[in-house]
């Protein structure tokens, strides 16, 4: 008798072996209470009678997966398995060897995505250990270090090599013309050269490293010939560096669409926002009484923050007129003022990039700083500002949410501005401020005395920009986050517990990525390996990161939501390109190359090789391109991409309405259940009493 | 396991894996639980000795999970039942089964629907009771609110799996790796 409730809930598929003997109405009864408490009245009612269906292209039979996806007690599975595999029809040796081919390539497949997928066991480990938020972090740098990886590729192939087997041989494509002046470049250290200065070369690009394939101003404007081949350099670089920039737009609108995705399906983060932490905040995977005791603390203010938010809003609601206006001006003038500090920032950084042109002869430790002035100003502004607006922040009381989307959007614009600070100097010393026709450029267009190969020059700035920013990441971690927790560790004084262990903030360290990318991108034309670089310089991030969080962190009580922040970061991240866009645009229209070094002296601006090489080409492929660039053809396409937007808008539009009409549905549903369930309630009420009433009367 | 008259094939789960969880199993209990499950034995341990494990020790809905698993109720597992929970537990379950499941582990007075009082002891057992009473009241409100789709003030399943199917970090919380 004990083991019965434990039977009933597998219902009627298991026979009753007990022979004692019920009186016949208690026995029903008892058959008719099929669900035990335990049991849910939720589970599917399995078909015993269906035979599996011919299996699909995955190699997975489909009952199988219905099985498994049953929320059925395991030895129900195992029963209701045992009956389907005596269904199991008899197949030739034909098929059952295809069928078992098809699942050993399945499972193939997966172990193989599993093993490529670039350090998926320690992404794993993060998430589970701090959260979406921090993982999403790890996510967006694996992605760009794959990004730079495959960049790379892309320029070694098409530049790189092809200039390595071309170095010696090859006709030049362009006649010397223009005052000897200009084309006197001779970056090869002269004489005996200090051991220390390779060092100082190897951090500042100068020296050895100027003269080099890392620059642009080492590689030749020929056309490499080999029997009946002939490979434009020129030509080929510019079309790298234009096809590099077209292939990292395409991978962030890739993959921005797959976060949007999760973010529209999601119905957008704001909508049930309690219901989401009640029920899926708790992470099971925490362990160990810590970790448990942090997500609780972790939930606890999430939901204090979204009660203070609501707080916030009822209180804006409730305020007069002139507490409205007081809030707002306030609010102008700490939007003035953070502009104020901006602009500051961006005043310090062109005086430290012109101090440091000036002095730009000095020798030793004393040159070398003057050499990375800028980049010092930049990564103290970049500290400094962003407490500043902190603060700025506490007086304009925003809503917690929208406070933390100001604070990293004023980051980002700092961050911006800083590196257009600098190449803003650059262009003032290198056209003389925008009049290429007087003073020191009237000669060659551009200051040759003080950069006579500028593009090389510039590359330079951005090889030093990435290295600094390198080395402080280094030595932040260093020098400051482990002896942090040292002293936190085993210091036991109040003001250590105050100050307690570094917590790993991301939307500032995601913004330190998107620095480093975007100096990337800006350099590319003038730098061609600095992708090489970037790349080792992020995997060699990845693990220090990975290093400083496990040992040095604790988890931050604040977290970034992880799936709109995925979004969010590729925006700032597009923010980047189109800055780094306008650079390149620029300087392949407007500035005039360098007539001593590089690929494109001699002409007038880099773009135009393109129509040099352009009337190379064979009559019908001219016409052919004369005829895509031509009215004729962009109109109609134009009109034709038009109509296929139009159809995709509705579409969307329809799949919109669709949605809320289902949903609309659905609580019809729940209402008519609701509904019948009462009705039979009534039902069996009335029904009872009158039968109450017969068995009465049969006793 | 030790032997092969268990029905799975490599396809339903991993030999490997159940060998690992009976072994886990095993250590919980090592008098009792046998080592041979030719016969079928008719095994279970008590709640007590299951939520003293590791991956279940802190988790404030320990009793919960194991209730919900148990065919009694009671909190008593069978290997049958201990495999079944860590499979929906695990990374390759369906996220319709979890959501059941899920369900079922809120639901604490077992009668499929959550209510209000479910709610507020949910909510207690994820702040570990640090929310004032009226914000404990506040957020139950809210909540019933929100997910509540048919208008009775409690959640039914149907509401249940709605909201989870708004939820993208379902799937990855509602996971013990064991």
């Amino acid at each position: 008798m004990a083991s019965d409730p434990q039977k009933q809930g597998s219902g009627k598929l298991y026979d009753y072996t007990e022979g004692n003997g019920y009186p016949g109405d208690q026995q029903a009864l008892r058959l008719r209470r099929i669900s035990s408490p335990a049991s849910s009245q939720n589970y599917p009612q399995f078909n015993w009678s269906s035979a599996p269906s011919e299996e699909d292209e995955n190699g997975n039979s489909e009952p199988h997966r219905d099985l498994r996806s049953a929320p059925l007690p395991m030895a129900l599975k195992r029963a209701i398995r045992q009956v389907q595999q005596m269904h199991v029809p008899v197949v030739s040796s034909v098929e059952s060897w295809k069928r078992k081919k098809t699942k050993s390539l399945h499972k193939l497949k997966d172990n193989a995505r599993g093993f490529l997928t670039l350090w998926n066991k320690s992404l794993q480990k993060i998430g589970g250990n701090f959260g979406g938020g921090v993982q999403s972090y790890f996510l967006f740098l694996r992605f760009l270090v794959v990004l730079n990886f495959v960049s790379f590729l892309l320029i070694a192939g098409f530049v790189l090599i092809p200039n390595i087997v071309f170095r010696s041989d090859g006709t030049s494509l362009a006649n010397s013309t223009g005052p000897e002046k200009c084309m006197e470049y001779d970056p090869n250290p002269q004489g005996l050269v200090v051991f220390y200065k390779y060092f100082l070369d190897l951090l500042s690009g100068t020296g050895f490293m100027e003269y080099s394939y890392l620059f642009y101003g080492y590689y030749n404007n020929t056309l490499g010939e080999d029997r009946n081949f002939s490979y434009n350099i020129p030509l080929a670089y510019l079309f790298t560096v234009v096809f590099y920039f077209i292939f990292c737009l395409i991978c962030i609108i890739a993959r921005m669409g797959t976060a949007a995705r999760v973010a529209v399906a999601t119905g957008g983060s704001t909508v049930a926002n309690y219901s989401m932490i009640v029920f899926t905040g708790w992470d099971y995977g925490c362990l160990g009484g810590k970790a448990t005791k942090l997500k609780q603390n972790n939930i606890h203010y999430r939901l204090q923050v979204d009660l203070e938010e609501e707080r916030i809003k009822k209180q804006a609601a409730a305020l007069t007129s002139c507490q409205k206006v007081v809030l707002y001006s306030l609010r102008v003038l700490m939007f003035l003022i953070s502009c104020g500090l901006i602009g500051a920032a961006f005043y310090c950084i062109f005086l430290a990039t012109n101090f440091s042109q000036q002095r730009s002869g000095e020798q030793g430790i004393l040159g070398l700083i003057f050499e990375y002035l800028p980049s010092i100003v930049i990564t103290a502004g970049n500290f400094l500002v962003p407490l500043l607006c902190d603060q700025i922040a506490l007086i304009e009381r925003y809503a917690p949410s929208t406070t933390v989307i100001m604070a990293l959007l004023r980051a980002v614009f700092l961050r911006l501005v800083s590196l257009g600070a600098l190449l803003f100097t650059l262009w003032r010393q290198i056209t003389c401020e925008g009049h290429t026709d007087s003073g020191a450029c009237e000669l060659c267009q551009y200051n040759h005395e003080v950069y006579p190969c500028w593009e090389t020059r510039v590359g330079q700035e951005m090889y030093k920009l990435t290295l600094f920013d390198f080395l402080i990441n280094v030595a932040v971690l260093v020098l400051v986050e482990f002896p942090r927790r040292m002293v936190v560790d085993n210091w036991p004084s109040k003001l250590a517990q105050w100050v307690g262990r570094q917590e790993f903030v991301v939307p500032y360290n995601v913004l330190s990525l998107v620095y480093g990318q975007t100096v990337v991108w800006t350099g590319a034309l003038f730098c061609p390996l600095l992708p090489l670089i970037n790349t080792i310089k992020f995997v060699i991030l990845f693990y220090c990161k990975k290093i400083t969080l496990f040992y040095n962190c604790r988890p931050a009580l604040k977290t970034f939501r992880s799936t709109t922040s995925a979004f969010f970061f590729l925006v700032v991240l597009l923010f980047g390109w189109i800055l780094a866009t306008a650079v390149m645009i620029y300087s392949l229209a407007e500035i005039r190359p360098s007539m001593g070094c590089g690929p494109f002296r001699f002409l007038s601006n880099i773009w135009s090789i393109v129509p040099t090489s352009f009337y190379s080409l064979s009559t019908t492929t001219q016409e052919f391109l004369f005829f895509i660039g031509s009215q004729a053809f962009t109109i109609p396409l134009f009109v034709l991409s038009c109509v296929v937007m139009c159809y995709f808008i509705a579409l969307a539009s329809v799949y919109g309405k669709n949605v809320a009409l289902l949903r609309a549905q659905l609580k019809l549903e729940g209402r008519d259940k609701q509904f019948l369930v009462k009705q039979i309630a009534e039902l069996s009420r009335q029904l009872q009493i009158p039968k109450h009433n017969g068995v009465q009367d049969c006793r | 396991m030790g032997n092969k008259q268990t029905i799975f094939t490599d396809e339903q789960l991993d030999a490997y894996q159940v060998r690992l969880l009976h072994g886990r199993y095993h250590e919980l209990a090592p008098h009792l639980v046998p080592m041979d499950y030719t016969n079928d034995p008719d095994c279970k341990l008590p709640l007590a000795l299951i939520v003293n494990m590791p991956e279940l020790k802190e988790n404030p809905f320990r009793n919960r999970i194991v209730e919900a698993f148990s065919e009694d109720g009671a909190g008593n597992l069978s290997f049958n039942e201990f495999v079944d929970m860590f499979s929906v537990l695990s990374e390759m379950a369906p996220r319709e089964l979890k959501a059941i499941y899920a369900f079922k582990i809120y639901d604490f007075n077992v009668d499929n629907y959550l209510c209000k009082e479910d709610l507020e002891k949910t909510l207690n057992k994820l702040t570990k009771e640090e929310l004032t009473p009226e914000e404990v009241e506040l957020v139950c409100e809210k909540t019933i609110e929100e997910a509540d789709l048919d208008g009775d003030n409690k959640l039914s399943f149907t509401d249940f799996e709605n909201m989870i199917s708004r939820a993208p970090d379902f799937l990855s919380t509602f996971h013990i790796r064991i």
